[in-house]
């Protein structure tokens, strides 16, 4: 089955300009496109080749390259095969239109992208908090977001070395390094 | 099961006049000790080394341990691994529903110091700083044995009236409120009057009160009954109003 349909694929996928197609293997292929053609990609692969399960949409923080990477993985149950769609879009403002009516789970999501990177998806129907609703702080899953820092800023720590704790080392038990000395890198 | 037969000196409170009162004070600090209901809010991964404890091999029933189902019912709240601070909340509001005395069983190194969440911006480190833990066990995750052994130094502790985290809380409430809300916000509130109780069992001392107790009643916002609406004859009724 999957033997037929990809030259099938391979020839829709010419209807559109600016795609770079790897094929990882014969049933998997990446597509790279640019942001703006990929609602057409997205409404061609659904519409024409039976990708219909949008199985996830992940985001990858490229912080030097001041871009955000979404990747779109759609699964056809005909040709059992996965096609994931990547596109780069600016980090600032960090903005990109919402495939919810082309696939419906995609609002979960958008959503989650939303809170954990703080790309703002046009069109989809919930941006409100997700999983994060008692976090008040940047969008954590930014590349910037510092969060050992933001522990210590907001965390106490516990004594390492109690009395209590060194009289059981003496026995032979205890913590036998500190987390300082483990944390030191060998010369 | 011989230390905890052993007579335990439980310090001498002087202000109890008559005679009979520490007799019987022993008695209910004996039987405190040997029904030891535990709600296992079950927060980590920890949680699993508590059926083996539970069942069979271990049999925590034939020390009096068992695990109930409601906070009301249960004296022991076991928090049994990481806590993210969207379930401290909820922790919080389980164990002040709970009937006094209770006690806080920290199981796992997560509730200690974040454990191998210590870096997690998600995850409080220090349990006690929320709440008063009468006990830690650590390890990642502690053995069954470790746990019946933490469950038996408790009942040490409740038997010679040591393990008293309960009437910290109420003492030194302002303090944990500090803490609490500095993680949830100035506006955190919870349904349990905790001041009303400290002064209800006599323990409202000058901790008890202070600048953050001032913020909650400034920020605290009556409860509203909840209404359930339900269907009547085709007409959306409020429960509770009479229909004549
Ligand atoms: S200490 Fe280990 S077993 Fe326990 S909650 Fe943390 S990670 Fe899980």
């Amino acid at each position: 089955m999957s033997k037929k349909v990809t030259p099938w694929l391979d020839n829709l996928l010419q209807e559109i300009e600016g795609v770079e197609i790897r094929r990882k293997d014969s049933r998997r292929v990446r597509i790279d496109i640019a942001a703006d053609s990929l609602p057409t990609l997205l409404e061609l692969l659904r519409g024409r080749a039976g990708y219909v399960h949008l199985s996830a949409i992940t985001c990858v923080d490229w912080i030097d390259d001041g871009q955000f990477e979404l990747v779109y993985q759609l699964w056809s149950y005909e040709s059992q095969s996965l096609v994931s769609a990547h596109i780069r879009i600016a980090r600032e403002p960090g903005v990109y239109v919402s495939v919810f009516d082309l696939y419906q789970p995609a609002a979960f999501f958008e959503r989650d992208i939303h809170e954990m990177f703080g790309v703002y998806f046009e069109g989809s129907p919930d941006m409100s908090k997700f999983i994060l609703t008692e976090w008040n702080g940047p969008p954590p899953m930014r590349k910037e977001f510092d969060a050992e820092a933001w522990v210590n800023e907001t965390f106490e720590w516990k004594d390492y070395q109690p009395d209590w704790l060194k009289e059981i080392t003496e026995q032979g038990g205890g913590i036998v390094k500190t987390p300082e000395e483990a944390r030191q890198k060998k010369p | 099961m011989k230390e905890i037969d052993n007579p335990i000196e439980a310090p001498v409170d002087q202000s109890r006049t008559n005679p009979l009162a520490r007799v019987f004070d022993e008695l209910v600090r004996f039987c405190r000790s040997r029904s030891m209901f535990m709600l296992h809010y079950c927060t980590g991964c920890g949680a699993i080394e508590l059926p083996p404890a539970m069942t069979s091999r271990f049999d925590m029933e034939r020390l009096g341990i068992q695990p109930m189902v409601t906070p009301r019912q249960a004296d022991i709240l076991l928090i049994t691994g990481y806590v993210s601070i969207k379930t401290l909340k909820r922790v919080i509001l389980t164990y002040e529903q709970m009937g006094s005395p209770k006690y806080v069983i920290g199981i796992c190194s997560c509730t200690v110091n974040g454990g191998m969440y210590w870096q997690s911006y998600a995850t409080a480190k220090q349990l006690d700083q929320y709440l008063p833990v009468d006990l830690y066990i650590a390890g990642c995750m502690p053995r069954p044995e470790a746990v019946l052994e933490g469950m038996r130094k408790l009942m040490d502790r409740i038997r010679s009236g040591e393990a008293d985290g309960w009437k910290d809380y109420y003492r030194r409430y302002d303090w944990y409120l500090g803490n609490q809300q500095h993680l949830f916000g100035d506006d955190w509130q919870t349904p349990a009057d905790v001041i009303g109780e400290a002064s209800h069992y006599d323990l409202a001392e000058p901790g008890t009160e202070g600048e953050h107790t001032r913020l909650l009643q400034q920020c605290q916002k009556p409860l509203e009954p909840q209404q359930t609406f339900f269907q009547i004859g085709g007409s959306l009724e409020k429960k509770g109003e009479s229909h004549e």
